[in-house]
């Protein structure tokens, strides 16, 4: 463990030296980031202008998902952003120096690439999310907040399953920009109450690509809405993801090819 | 004259239809937010039938009609522009009896073309699923502004967007600007709502940028909500204006070009 804490810190001081040496790049992308957050937040406030509730929550607790979501969604990016180097690496046959190194491949894979940014970025939504919870209609104790603390981490061992998955897929296919877009875009369907969808969609949601086990079940445990039967739930699915995801894995690295060789 | 470009245009037609995996993920990417836009209106109209200005039956033609629009509208070609200048292959074009800006443009059509004819289908089946009444104008008139202002709103986006590639003459870093201004254009055009839900504050804001005028304005004259001949003057000013910056942009930017590679 001390030696992989050792390793990434290295790459984070990597990507501190990248942020500043490239800092016009470096700004854009973090008031890039503030305003895709601004906007999505002006959204559910302007909503509130003309309702009182949304899907049966009030404001603060749809700004609870909304943030819920933006923790998840950053923590996946700060520790997994390696794989957006991935297909570059399997196509040109670089993935060869990952397999020599004297680290599991997976974890260099998946953490090769750390932004900075959204370090930095993780700071306000925490503070956003203490404010919120502050202002919530319902009164949360401190059990609810280690529950949110544990499904939190566990929806981060979810991301990581489904960055596992894509890697997979990546070396299969030699492509993975809309893969991993295609796991960023499903969700952020997490953005917002799950009530709102139908009850198949749902489903989907809970048992196929479990991003509302993600997302919704440390809120909704936060809100005092979770029952016990749901959060065992939660740490089966995430322990089936991983099963599945390491075995995927190690299927594709079998049918690895190099392509520099 | 003109075959150079159609040449551009049939070579971009071709990249589109070669990768057709990568495209029809990204198409499914784009039906996501579509859904999720899709339910977000049904459970605000759940009740009243309406929210803020609008009835149901208008937000939801918005959200799909914006799927159409933004696949006309937005684009990602003159990306390739930014990185060809910080590589050194825009040298090739300063040797070739093309125009750059057409050039692009041509490429730029051609992948419009194909997104636009996509997102029709898509919005066509999913309507069809969800049994939607998706309102049409009953005005030749409305139609045919609409149409106008739609192909202004083309037009704007190109030059905004070919504007901030030429950054790349300043700076190696145009790809963060680049990334700034489309999540600036997803949002502050409407793409994912109609703007005049935001406060009054807000509105006026987005009513001094550019970017309204390229999805939000459109989508309400489609709607025959808003003076269609003043949002289509204002797409003329933004255009001239923009116009002209590019032109600025362009002359200044070949003075710095360094040619990087030769």
């Amino acid at each position: 463990m001390k030696k992989y804490t050792r390793i990434w810190i290295q790459l984070l001081k990597n990507s501190f030296s990248s942020t500043l040496s490239n800092r016009i790049d470096s700004a854009s992308y973090f008031f890039g980031k503030l305003i895709r957050f601004g906007f999505f937040w002006l959204l559910i406030i302007s909503i509130f202008n003309f309702t009182e509730t949304f899907a049966g929550y009030s404001t603060y607790q749809v700004l609870f998902f909304f943030l819920t979501f933006n923790l998840i969604d950053i923590l996946g990016q700060i520790f997994f952003r390696g794989i957006y180097l991935f297909s570059s690496d399997v196509r040109k046959g670089n993935f060869d120096f990952t397999l020599t190194k004297p680290v599991p491949a997976l974890f260099l894979t998946m953490s090769r690439l750390i932004d900075l940014l959204d370090i930095i970025f993780i700071l306000p939504i925490v503070g956003l999310l203490v404010y919120a919870g502050i202002q919530l209609p319902v009164t949360i104790t401190i059990g609810a907040i280690l529950v949110y603390l544990f499904l939190v981490l566990l929806a981060t061992v979810l991301s990581f399953t489904f960055h596992v998955i894509i890697a997979a897929a990546t070396i299969w296919s030699f492509e993975n920009e809309n893969f991993i877009w295609l796991y960023r875009e499903a969700m952020t369907l997490g953005r917002l109450p799950p009530d709102i969808f139908p009850v198949l969609l749902q489903y989907i949601l809970t048992y196929g690509i479990p991003i509302i086990v993600m997302i919704a079940y440390p809120v909704n445990a936060l809100f005092g809405l979770l029952s016990v039967g749901d959060m065992l739930f939660a740490g089966v699915i995430t322990l089936l993801f991983i099963a599945v995801s390491l075995v995927l894995w190690k299927i594709a690295l079998r049918s690895y090819s190099s392509a520099s060789s | 004259m003109y075959n150079k470009y159609f040449t551009a245009f049939h070579l971009s037609l071709s990249e589109q239809l070669t990768y057709r995996f990568n495209f029809i993920v990204g198409r499914v990417r784009n039906i996501i937010i579509l859904l999720l836009l899709y339910y977000v209106w049904i459970e605000l109209t759940r009740h009243t039938g309406q929210f803020a200005s609008f009835t149901r039956e208008e937000l939801i033609t918005y959200v799909f009609l914006v799927n159409i629009l933004r696949s006309f509208i937005f684009g990602s070609q003159s990306r390739r522009i930014a990185s060809e200048i910080n590589d050194g292959t825009f040298s090739s074009y300063l040797t070739k009896p093309v125009n750059h800006f057409l050039h692009f443009y041509a490429r730029e059509l051609a992948e419009r073309l194909v997104l636009t004819f996509t997102a029709i289908i898509e919005v066509v089946i999913l309507s069809l699923i969800l049994d939607l009444n998706l309102l049409v104008p009953n005005s030749i008139s409305i139609i045919s502004l609409f149409l106008v202002s739609l192909f202004l709103a083309h037009v704007l986006y190109y030059i905004l967007s070919y504007c901030i590639s030429l950054l790349a003459f300043w700076s190696r870093e145009a790809m963060g600007p680049r990334f700034l201004f489309e999540w600036l254009l997803e949002f502050a055009s409407g793409a994912y709502f109609p703007l005049n839900i935001v406060s009054p504050f807000f509105f006026t804001i987005l009513q001094m940028l550019p970017f309204m005028y390229l999805i939000f304005s459109p989508a309400m004259i489609y709607l025959d909500q808003y003076s269609a001949l003043e949002i289509i003057f204002t797409q003329i000013l933004w255009i001239i204006t923009s116009g002209l910056l590019a032109i600025y942009i362009w002359q200044k930017g070949l003075r710095r070009y360094t040619g990087e590679g030769i």
